[in-house]
């Protein structure tokens, strides 16, 4: 019996702010060595990127777009982690265009068709609100323009 | 027992295990009755999760299972995900001898993320593989009543002991009440185990409980 909603688990769980200090220092660390490890570095922008606040993601973000670019044997977990990313922030056409990306190589990853289910359904359900504004607005429209004529053709 | 209403008891299990040992075949065989062959199943990315529910000796269970990345480089990612399980499945592959001998440091690094009176279990995976045995039953199981730790054989291809792993620790766990029961006066009886002590013999990870308070949270609340 498939008990399955879709989900992402580290979407929804931060981590403590103990443990992204932990994270934070490491790296900080590093930087001041100048040579910081692609593990100090992905560890970190994974903290980042679970993190509620916006101006974390958008760091965490940025850190895997570059490691994305320098390390080619860690792009599936950077294009996971971008797309989930961009999914916190509320860039779904991002996201999903980074998730697209892992589910080409991976057409079987259920991590990553869990997480495209997650985008799609978000993506609707603002899609909703949309239009539900557009046809409220619609609405009051007409009224109005009821109103106008209903004026005008009493004169 | 304190065990009434209708509310289902949450449990919150964690598989881990070196890399490829299928711990998550075992997970999508146990919550979905499926199969992925090798070469369409992908390495798990930092964690994956589910919720199962069943029902163990007439009770309610809600199961939230993370399922944990094997591979190295995520050991940082997977750490953060040891608080508050009440079970912990350890895997390997009966026809991976590495992959055995590879559990001692397992337990190393779990006895710093939990209490020890969470339930362990030993699953050998993999066992329709007979041809290709590494790790003979007698010794995985000599290996777990050293350990403390139950034991079962499986093959999440066959589902042989799949949902017999799952229900063992579950019912272990329910024995347990302090494991999961309100413990009167302190809210989250679990420690955080030895906080900051020491340094789990895992290359390449970093302790996340390096002075946290650690108050167990009971899985997600979803």
């Amino acid at each position: 019996m498939p008990t399955e909603l879709p989900y992402a688990a580290d979407a929804e769980v931060s981590l403590q702010y103990d443990e992204l200090e932990v994270l934070r220092l490491q790296y900080q660390k590093e930087l001041a060595q100048s040579h910081v490890t692609v593990q100090t570095k992905f560890n970190y922008a994974w903290g980042l990127v679970k993190s509620p606040l916006r101006e974390h993601q958008v760091e965490g973000v940025r850190l895997l777009q570059e490691i994305y670019r320098a390390e080619p044997t860690r792009r599936r977990e950077c294009l996971y982690y971008l797309g989930l990313g961009h999914y916190k922030m509320g860039n779904y056409e991002e996201a999903s265009r980074f998730n697209s990306l892992l589910l080409e190589k991976e057409p079987t990853n259920l991590q990553a068709q869990s997480l495209g289910h997650l985008i799609d359904e978000r993506v609707k359900r603002e899609g909703y609100i949309g239009m539900a504004l557009v046809g409220g607005a619609a609405a009051i429209g007409t009224l109005l323009l009821a109103g106008v004529i209903r004026r005008a053709t009493r004169k | 027992m304190a065990q009434d209403k209708t509310a289902p008891i949450n449990v919150k299990l964690l598989l881990i295990g070196n890399s490829s040992v299928g711990k998550s075949s075992l997970l999508l065989r146990f919550s979905d009755e499926q199969w992925l062959p090798e070469d369409e199943s992908s390495a798990t990315i930092g964690v994956d999760f589910r919720v199962h529910k069943m029902e163990v000796n007439g009770k309610k269970v809600k199961l939230s299972i993370w399922d944990t990345a094997g591979q190295e480089r995520f050991r940082t990612i997977t750490s953060s995900y040891y608080r508050g399980a009440q079970g912990i499945i350890l895997v390997y592959d009966v026809a991976n001898r590495e992959s055995f001998d590879a559990l001692p440091r397992w337990y190393s690094e779990l006895e710093t993320y939990v209490s020890s009176s969470v339930v362990k279990i030993i699953v050998g995976n993999k066992v329709d593989k007979e041809f290709s045995r590494q790790v003979s039953y007698a010794e995985g199981q000599q290996f777990a009543q050293r350990m403390g730790s139950l034991f079962v054989e499986a093959s999440a291809k066959t589902s042989v002991g799949v949902d017999e792993a799952f229900q063992d620790v579950v019912e272990k766990i329910l024995d347990t009440p302090e494991l999961w029961a309100p413990v009167a006066g302190s809210k989250g009886a679990r420690r955080p185990g030895a906080a900051g002590a020491a340094e789990s013999s895992m290359p390449g990870s970093i302790s996340l409980t390096e002075g946290g308070s650690g108050a167990a949270e009971g899985g997600c609340s979803c």
